[in-house]
């Protein structure tokens, strides 16, 4: 049976249209949803972007839920999915991010071109780019292809909803003490820019709830990340932490980092002492390949509370150093916490992931038999694509802005980047059906896995996967090997 | 799905393998892609890309994998072995330790992949020839001693990277052509103790575009 699950309100799961389905719930209702719902993902797509509001403020119990089994959830689920599709709503406010596509690499910057991903040539877009990732190319995938969601310029106003909401977390982050479970419930559809930094701080817990306490935490722990470095920093030469240390030099370059960003020396040395610091204060696992894709969401987020213009374009030496320092020291500690979570990702032979791409395989075997079956039939193995999912956490996969929107997620969902984020990516691969099983060779799919064409993704598309990853979530959680962490 | 340039008449797979940072991602796009990258990201897991070449009039297809350089990684790319049929062990000539680390993914080669794997030990970075640390004549012998061919690159120029990719994919079929002609029974890559039987069968026989290493 359905197993009662955190923050079930938020998702879009209107109690209204579940109640009134419960009572005329049809078998025929069922086998039609299902064969919709592959063919109408991107009309789907183009006419939920408000999928969030929906019993966003609604203290409707999903009690009713629990006893559901789970053909009526999935039946449900469905008949949600298709009443959406039927809306007609007002499309959310331009965003500006969606406008990278691939032109040699360079990103598009002009906003009027904000408007292509969402124009009706959003189909022949996406099939060209389909063509283009078809062919032999290295992945394009930009390293953060824009982060404009992070900041203010070139923004259009806000929606009147927008203002409430941001009000609302205004209110929450203000308050004497803030309520961590409703602050999560607010931030699992995503955080406004502005206050993201400090939500994010304490979503992570690595800010007090208490307000009063903040100032002192912040400056407390920032001194004690700055210790360890006079302790330990200089021991990077040394020969028995030698080689993590030239690991870590060598991929800081590698990272999913705005190159501009990087060729400021003070910011690779910035990169370089965290992981450096976190290496060798964990080692269990030390420093893996993939963790330092991790700290760039935290850096770019905590720097764009002093940026107001284009992160990538930002002259950081402009920043003072003791700005610098805050930004360094709370990505150290936020992207602790998040390992902390995960840290069997990357600890010998790496069991975590090792055990996720076998609960991915198995989850998907019973979402989605011809996915999974045609996969066997051109004997591709799910860690020949999903290792990378699973040890960046879809970071290879997804523009940088994607990546800290379905952060917001990750850190507002109980066990987000362990548990959650197994749905999102069972979820990704879904999203995909009709271009996997329209290759029909080993070497088609596997092109075609390791490039998928989200170049142009932003904030609707991840809203959309993380939708259909808790409705997965809620119907599949029950099978073998995934009552895991 | 599959255009003309899908014909091929044997399909071969290759590894790619070495320290990380060595240039291995940069060697396969070099080759396939003919791109070089100065910033690539480090590779996770692996990555995989094919092109088609002509071997004595035969269209011969290398599926190549690049693997993740870093140690740790090991334990889960030895999967990716199974049915390689060529590796390119690759070192920096700028660095070393990369080139002493070679003896080790031999290693590495003996425990995980098939035992008539063809090996050629590829020293990369040649264009540093201001920063060379390890010499063309010892790196030579120590790939005579060890059996395997040998050849300097530089993705980054292009030197030898065509030459290095058609030497062993010509090597390969050499070997595999040659089992054809003398009619041998027993397989040239045969079903060692470990894996599957890597079949190197040309295609032709089973009908053109029957890819025939994808048991990987």
């Amino acid at each position: 049976s359905i197993q009662p699950v955190y923050g079930a309100q938020h998702p879009p799961l209107d109690p209204r249209l579940t109640k009134s389905f419960i009572k005329e719930r049809s078998k025929g209702n069922v086998l039609l949803m299902k064969n919709k719902k592959a063919s109408s993902f991107h009309e789907f797509a183009r006419n939920t972007s408000d999928a969030w509001d929906i019993g966003d403020d609604e203290d409707e119990e999903f009690s009713s839920f629990q006893t559901l089994n789970s053909k009526v959830a999935k039946a449900t689920a469905a008949q949600v999915l298709e009443n959406h599709s039927k809306l007609r709503v007002k499309p959310e406010r331009a965003q500006p991010a969606l406008s990278d596509m691939p032109t040699n690499c360079k990103i598009i910057k002009s906003s009027s071109e904000a408007q292509l991903a969402r124009a009706p040539e959003d189909a022949c877009v996406r099939s060209a780019l389909h063509k283009q990732q078809s062919l032999p190319l290295r992945p394009i995938i930009p390293l953060v292809a824009r982060i404009s969601d992070q900041n203010a310029s070139g923004a259009p106003p806000m929606t009147v909803r927008e203002k409430t909401r941001l009000e609302k977390f205004r209110q929450l982050l203000s308050s004497h003490n803030t309520d961590l479970d409703e602050l999560r419930k607010c931030s699992w559809p995503g955080v406004p820019r502005e206050v993201r930094p400090v939500t994010w701080r304490l979503l992570s817990g690595y800010l007090p709830a208490n307000k009063e306490r903040r100032k002192l935490t912040l400056q407390r722990k920032r001194e004690e990340y700055f210790g360890f470095i006079e302790q330990y920093y200089d021991s990077r030469n040394e020969e028995h932490h030698q080689d993590t240390y030239r690991q870590i030099h060598l991929h800081i370059l590698g990272s999913s980092v705005p190159a501009s960003l990087f060729q400021l020396l003070s910011l690779r040395e910035i990169f370089e002492r965290i992981l450096f610091i976190w290496a060798i204060r964990h080692p269990a696992s030390g420093y893996v390949q993939g963790i330092n894709d991790l700290v760039t969401p935290f850096f770019v987020v905590f720097l764009s509370e002093y940026v107001e213009e284009d992160v990538e374009n930002f002259d950081v030496t402009n920043l003072s150093q003791d700005v610098l320092r805050s930004i360094e020291a709370d990505s150290f500690w936020c992207m602790s916490k998040l390992l902390d979570g995960i840290q069997d990702n990357y600890t010998f032979a790496q069991p975590g992931i090792q055990k996720k791409v076998k609960a991915l395989e198995e989850l998907v075997s019973r979402i989605d038999e011809q996915v999974h079956n045609h996969f066997r039939k051109y004997e591709v193995e799910y860690l020949q694509f999903a290792f990378r999912w699973m040890n960046n956490l879809l970071m290879r996969e997804l523009p940088l802005r994607c990546t800290i929107r379905l952060w917001d997620t990750y850190q507002s969902e109980p066990e987000g980047f362990s548990h959650f984020h197994l749905y999102v990516c069972a979820a990704f691969l879904i999203k995909w059906r009709k271009e996997i099983l329209d290759e029909e060779d080993f070497q088609g799919l596997l092109m075609l896995l390791q490039n998928l064409p989200t170049i142009h993704w932003g904030n609707e598309e991840i809203g959309l996967l993380l939708a259909e990853a808790y409705r997965l979530k809620y119907m599949f959680a029950e099978g073998p090997g995934l009552g895991l962490p | 799905m599959r255009g003309k340039d899908d014909e091929y008449d044997y399909l071969f797979k290759v590894v790619l393998i070495g320290d990380s940072g060595v240039g291995k991602s940069n060697l396969l796009s070099r080759f396939t892609r003919n791109e070089f990258n100065l910033e690539s990201k480090s590779t996770i897991g692996v990555e995989f890309a094919t092109r088609s070449i002509q071997v004595d009039s035969k269209t011969v297809k290398a599926q190549i994998w690049d693997t993740a350089g870093q140690e740790r990684y090991r334990a889960i790319t030895s999967a990716y072995y199974r049915g390689a049929v060529g590796a390119l062990v690759v070192y920096d000539i700028a660095k070393y330790l990369t080139y002493e680390n070679a003896e080790r993914w031999l290693k590495e080669l003996q425990d995980h992949a098939d035992a008539n794997i063809v090996i050629m030990l590829v020293g990369n970075k040649s264009d540093l020839r201001h920063l060379r640390a390890v010499p063309t004549d010892e790196a030579k012998s120590f790939a005579e001693k060890n059996g395997l061919s040998f050849i300097e690159t530089s993705a980054l120029d292009s030197t030898n990277v065509e030459t290095a990719f058609h030497s062993i994919l010509a090597e390969i079929h050499r070997i595999v052509s040659q089992r054809q002609i003398t009619g041998q029974q027993e397989p040239e890559f045969g079903s060692s103790t470990v894996i599957d039987p890597i079949k190197v069968l040309p295609t032709h026989q089973e009908g053109k575009q029957t890819p025939c290493c994808q048991n990987i």
